[in-house]
């Protein structure tokens, strides 16, 4: 069977690619180490198959079709659209069908009916964390978008219970896998609002104290739509970050790097779950 | 529960054409070189037409989604302290905007 080996969250704010060289010196070499040691955890949890929760930015889909879940279950997917990601060195990145085909299928059995794709397009959500992390080669991917653009969302509660969902459908794939979940996203910011700029530490730090503790009731009540939005329409993508703790079953998580980064406009963070660690560590 | 009658509507023409501009790299060059050709392609209101051809950002960012509105703007080539203090210019601004038409 397969078995998660290792499950992490990291920030993917454009500015850390588009505006890297504009970051202050300090938070420049806060902000590496972060990217160098989750790629250090990562490779040392030897994934086969990497699967990322990210949102869809607008590059697969729009207003007239917009999932609220989608299991990319393609052998192939795209790169990213984003000009100022033409640098990145995957034009096209492997999936795994099989686990994809098989996590769809067993989430259905779970009282999820996600829709899939046999071929996303992959944006800065996905390819800046994998990028920075130094992931190359890159293992085949299993992306997953959690609808975190468009009102309406998931609630945080189905993200978590979604989240246990992923970890049961990996655990019942009949094959020796090893597999990493990363959750990309978060923490607070703003994009495109009259408040765009302002980092809201305090719901950060909230968030991070909450997502540490090895239980889910006080994120939920925490991360409500309302106090997401206050946050910054970024901020809605806790929810990767409360799936990634529904797939660790809220066993609490090591918080590797926080910092608002005023010129990435976002609270940047980075951590794994506990439970989660590789038996090399 | 009631809805909140409040809630802005979104203008899917708007958006559209933002999208539209974001995945489609060749609209987007035409959309540099021939704008009104382009907006031509789309039921986009007066008022919207209007804003857009002012780079009106904050009148905009009350008609569609921020991640949108950022995207546009950015290949646009608009500075970001530009796009940010157009973004608030709209918590000032009186209720003149009229919600998108289509």
């Amino acid at each position: 069977m397969a078995h998660i080996s290792g499950i992490f969250a990291a920030s993917h704010a454009p500015p850390l690619i588009r505006d890297w060289n504009k970051i202050e010196t300090g938070r420049k070499a806060g902000l590496s180490q972060a990217f160098d040691e989750l790629g250090r955890r990562i490779r040392l949890s030897e994934p086969d198959v990497l699967v990322v929760l990210g949102a869809d930015h607008w590059a697969n889909f729009f207003l007239n079709n917009m999932p609220a879940i989608c299991i990319g279950v393609g052998a192939e997917h795209d790169g990213p659209l984003e000009q100022w990601l033409s640098d990145y060195p995957h034009k096209l990145m492997r999936g795994s069908a099989a686990l994809g085909r098989h996590m769809a299928r067993a989430t259905f059995q779970s009282r999820f009916e996600p829709s899939v794709s046999h071929r996303m397009r992959l944006d800065h959500a996905f390819c800046v964390p994998l990028w920075k992390a130094r992931l190359d080669p890159l293992p085949p991917i299993v992306p997953i978008v959690i609808n975190a653009v468009q009102e309406p969302m998931p609630t945080v509660s189905r993200c978590l219970a979604f989240g246990e969902a992923i970890a049961g459908a990996i655990e019942s794939f009949p094959a020796p896998l090893r597999v990493v979940i990363l959750a990309s996203g978060g923490l607070s910011h703003s994009v495109g609002e009259p408040q765009m700029g302002h980092i809201d530490e305090d719901f950060d730090r909230k968030c991070i104290d909450l997502l540490g503790r090895p239980d889910a009731g006080g994120l939920i009540t925490f991360l409500t739509d309302e106090r997401m939005s206050r946050a910054g329409n970024g901020s809605h993508e806790l929810r990767f970050w409360a799936a990634a703790h529904g797939a660790a079953r809220t066993h609490g998580f090591e918080l590797i790097h926080y910092e608002a980064v005023p010129e990435t406009y976002t609270g940047c963070g980075f951590a794994q779950w506990h439970g989660s660690e590789a038996s090399v560590l | 529960m009631m809805e909140d009658l409040d809630e802005p509507e979104i203008d899917y023409w708007l958006s559209k054409l933002f999208f539209d501009l974001q995945t489609d790299r060749a609209l987007a060059i035409v959309y540099g070189k021939e704008r009104d050709a382009v907006l031509a392609r789309y039921p986009l209101s007066d008022s919207v037409l209007t804003a857009l051809r002012n780079d009106k950002v904050a009148y905009l960012a009350g008609l569609t989604n921020g991640f949108l509105l950022r995207y546009y703007f950015l290949i646009a080539g608009m500075p970001d302290q530009t796009f940010i203090d157009g973004l608030q210019t709209r918590k000032c601004e009186p209720a003149e905007v009229t919600r998108g038409s289509h």
